[in-house]
């Protein structure tokens, strides 16, 4: 036991000693992030972190932050929250992080932004948390302005769906949804958009997965004699209820959302019913730095960027690390003020690449606003440290996918601006 | 140095948090042998408890009752109360694997009924802004983390004072005695089934709490919070503190964190940044490796179980006499 002890006291000694000297430097800045490399997330989570690691070696390459090399501290997650939060609190406590990006699953990054980010002042920053939550905090003021994110949130789905039914001049909308968070997140915000757009909602049908038919369901969402139908449907359950819907008489203008651009779906029902259907779908970005992002990738880890969150996880680091070069003085709260002036939208245009952020290290070092447009193209944060991506709209034409519209993120922005004023 | 001692409050916040379920699992584990596998269940009835009564009230969802932190904590030791006293009149009866088949497939169900049952536990998203006490009482974090902590510091004390009385007292022997020998138990008149029953309630109550702690703290309650490896690492703290000891729940709770959580900052600084993708691959290894160290050294755990012989029994040849329990 006295063994035991000593042990345990040496260890600690050992944690102070370390941490002791940490804090005395300067050099190099550390940067945290807390993702789930174990655990049930640990595939998604290892990839996300490398392509972390990826961006603070490109900053470096570009010469680091103020003069320093930036370390990249990263701590698992195990995709638990309590391990997060603690994790979290240890880089900010033990390793002096003034910015966190992390974590990946809504349940771990929510505990630590309300315990750890928001309490010590520290900017929090995550790829691919999705959660409705966040915006309600940030809208009561409990994030402090300290979380952000470079997912693209799914707020801008109804929008467009309301979008498209209005600008196809539909006046009475059946919606069918799945019966999941997401899918009652989305029909509940469709009926409030559409209501501003000037459309109506004849039906509100809830549809619960893997039903051998959903006769019943469609049935309901026929009543009112619906010009329309607004369907939130994965493509098996989502290919029944067309199906039913068509047979029944149902209308053949159909409005979907990405889920349902399948060639499952398209092929379980068949294309020659489905020409008059009209889909939308977040769209990559058009601009030069995103494939010089997916060529910088593919030179560094021999394969394309594909995979959830590796872009905006490359965007997140960035966006941090520019902000933490504008900041006079590295606090949490400096980098969380820089964060949306080097994403102005009035700036100049600095690309991630290494020739491009020496630049933006310039324009900086001479006071003058920027605006990053990296991987997930141009961010632009907004009050509540959401994000949104730029949208398209497509349809069916015989039995090939084609295009019919394309949103830029200001366009996205400025129609959910219009429906939430 | 400030940062250091900042990290130890939050991290004895956690641990202490986390022990007191220890506490409860000792009671059921270690000193009346009910293997309950499933304490994240009924940490989830706490920590939801806990959030319906002290939250803020949404439209949205039912409860946000805005009431004392104190009647928060009451509350969840309710409801988990007769959370425990429902399973338990279904299952107490069951043995051993059986027993924890069945609790273990209860905290699964709670944790699908949180992430299902939307007016109530809002769902996947959780239920955000359940405020926590200290936050009105003072200025800076460090300063509300302390308080925080002194407040779990007499939680627990509280919890293991009271524990450590009731297993010294009779009732705590007929506890023992139906874990060594249930038919013995019974042949001395005592009732095995109502008394694991109690066990099962009060150490129940005490994971209720130790989840009402932890979402006090944290400001929010999701499903995410309440996966059964929760449920494996109170085990493991048992187990590795030693089964049977109050202290050694205590103990382990602080030692099994600490190696979680501390396996990870040493990974961190020691792990040369190209591998540090590989580092929780590296830590769950390290994790694995300390606790089979310590069961192999310490098979009883840290501190195990006291080995009691009757005061009675050393001084019988002078003081021989009969006493009632």
């Amino acid at each position: 036991m006295t063994r035991l002890l000593k042990i345990l006291a040496f260890g600690l000694a050992a944690t102070l000693g370390v941490a002791g000297a940490a804090s005395a430097q300067d050099c190099p800045i550390k940067l945290g992030a807390i993702l789930p490399v174990s655990g049930p997330m640990g595939q998604v989570g290892e990839r996300i972190a490398e392509t972390g690691a990826f961006a603070v070696e490109v900053m470096n390459e570009a010469g680091g932050i103020k003069g320093c090399d930036v370390e990249y501290v990263l701590r698992d997650t195990q995709g638990q929250s309590t391990v997060g939060v603690d994790a979290a609190k240890s880089l900010v406590d033990l390793e002096g992080v003034q910015a966190l990006v992390g974590a990946v699953s809504s349940g771990v990054s929510l505990p630590v932004l309300t315990s750890v980010a928001v309490p010590s002042k520290v900017v929090q920053i995550s790829c691919c948390s999705s959660s409705e939550s966040f915006t309600a905090l940030a809208e009561e003021g409990k994030t402090e302005g300290y979380w952000f994110r470079t997912y693209a949130t799914n707020r801008s789905q109804s929008a467009m769906g309301a979008l498209v039914a209005s600008n196809q001049g539909y006046k009475k909308t059946a919606v069918i949804y799945v019966n999941t968070d997401f899918g009652v997140g989305l029909a509940k915000r469709f009926e409030q958009d559409l209501a501003k757009l000037g459309g109506t909602i004849t039906s509100m049908v809830a549809y619960n997965e893997n039903q051998q038919s959903y006769r019943a369901e469609v049935t309901a969402a026929l009543a009112g004699d619906p010009d329309s139908l607004f369907l939130v449907a994965f493509p098996v359950d989502g290919a029944t209820i067309t199906r039913e819907w068509l047979s029944l008489g149902g209308t053949g203008n159909l409005i979907v959302n990405n889920s349902l651009r399948s060639d499952d779906y398209f092929k379980a029902v068949g294309h020659q019913y489905l020409q008059d259907m009209i889909g939308y779908d977040s769209a990559q970005p058009r601009l030069p730095s995103v494939d010089s992002f997916n060529e910088m990738f593919q030179a560094r880890f021999d394969g394309p960027p594909n995979g959830p969150g590796l872009h905006s996880v490359f965007d997140a680091v960035m966006v941090t690390l520019l902000a933490m070069e504008m900041s006079d003085e590295l606090t949490g709260t400096n980098i969380r003020d820089n964060m949306r002036m080097v994403t102005s939208s009035d700036g100049t245009e600095v690309y991630p690449t290494v020739e491009g952020l020496m630049k933006a290290k310039e324009l900086i070092a001479a006071g003058q606003p920027i605006r990053y447009v990296g991987a997930t193209g141009a961010l632009q944060f907004d009050a509540n440290g959401d994000v949104q991506a730029p949208k398209m709209t497509w349809k069916l034409d015989g039995e090939t996918n084609v295009e019919t519209g394309y949103y830029t993120t200001e366009e996205v922005a400025a129609l959910i601006a219009r429906l939430d004023g | 140095m400030i940062g250091v001692l900042s990290y130890l409050i939050f991290f004895l916040i956690l641990a202490l948090t986390l022990g007191v379920a220890v506490l409860g699992l000792n009671l059921q584990w270690g000193f009346t042998g009910l293997f309950n596998a499933g304490v994240a269940g009924f940490l989830a009835v706490g920590g939801y408890a806990m959030a319906m009564l002290t939250g803020p009230s949404r439209a949205a969802v039912f409860g946000g009752f805005e009431l004392p932190f104190v009647v928060g904590l009451l509350g969840a030791m309710i409801a988990s109360g007769l959370a425990a006293i429902v399973i338990g009149l279904l299952t107490i009866r069951l043995r051993h694997e059986y027993l924890a088949v069945a609790t273990f497939g209860i905290a699964v169900t709670i944790q699908l009924v949180c992430v299902n049952w939307e007016p109530v536990t809002g769902g996947t998203l959780g239920l955000i802004g359940i405020p926590n006490p200290t936050k009105a009482m003072v200025e800076g974090s460090l300063a509300q983390n302390a308080i925080y902590l002194a407040i779990v510091l007499i939680v627990t004390a509280i919890a293991y004072t009271g524990l450590q009385r009731l297993v010294q007292g009779p009732w705590g022997r007929t506890l023992k005695a139906i874990r060594e020998d249930e038919t013995a138990a019974a042949s001395l008149g005592k009732n095995p089934v109502r008394i694991r029953l109690e066990a099962f309630v009060l150490g129940c109550m005490l994971m209720g709490l130790s989840g009402a702690l932890y979402v006090g703290f944290i400001g929010y309650v999701s499903p995410f919070d309440f996966l059964p490896i929760v449920t494996f690492q109170i085990w493991t703290m048992l187990i590795v503190g030693g089964s049977a000891n109050n202290r050694g729940a205590l103990l382990g709770a602080l030692i099994v964190w600490g190696v979680w959580t501390m396996s990870g900052f040493f990974i961190a600084r020691v792990v040369p940044p190209e591998w540090q993708a590989q580092s929780g691959a590296i830590q769950a290894v390290l994790i694995g490796l300390i606790l089979v160290i310590v069961l192999l050294f310490r098979p009883r755990g840290l501190i195990g179980e006291e080995i009691h012989v009757s005061r009675h029994a050393r001084s019988a040849p002078a003081d021989a006499r009969p006493e009632a329990p």
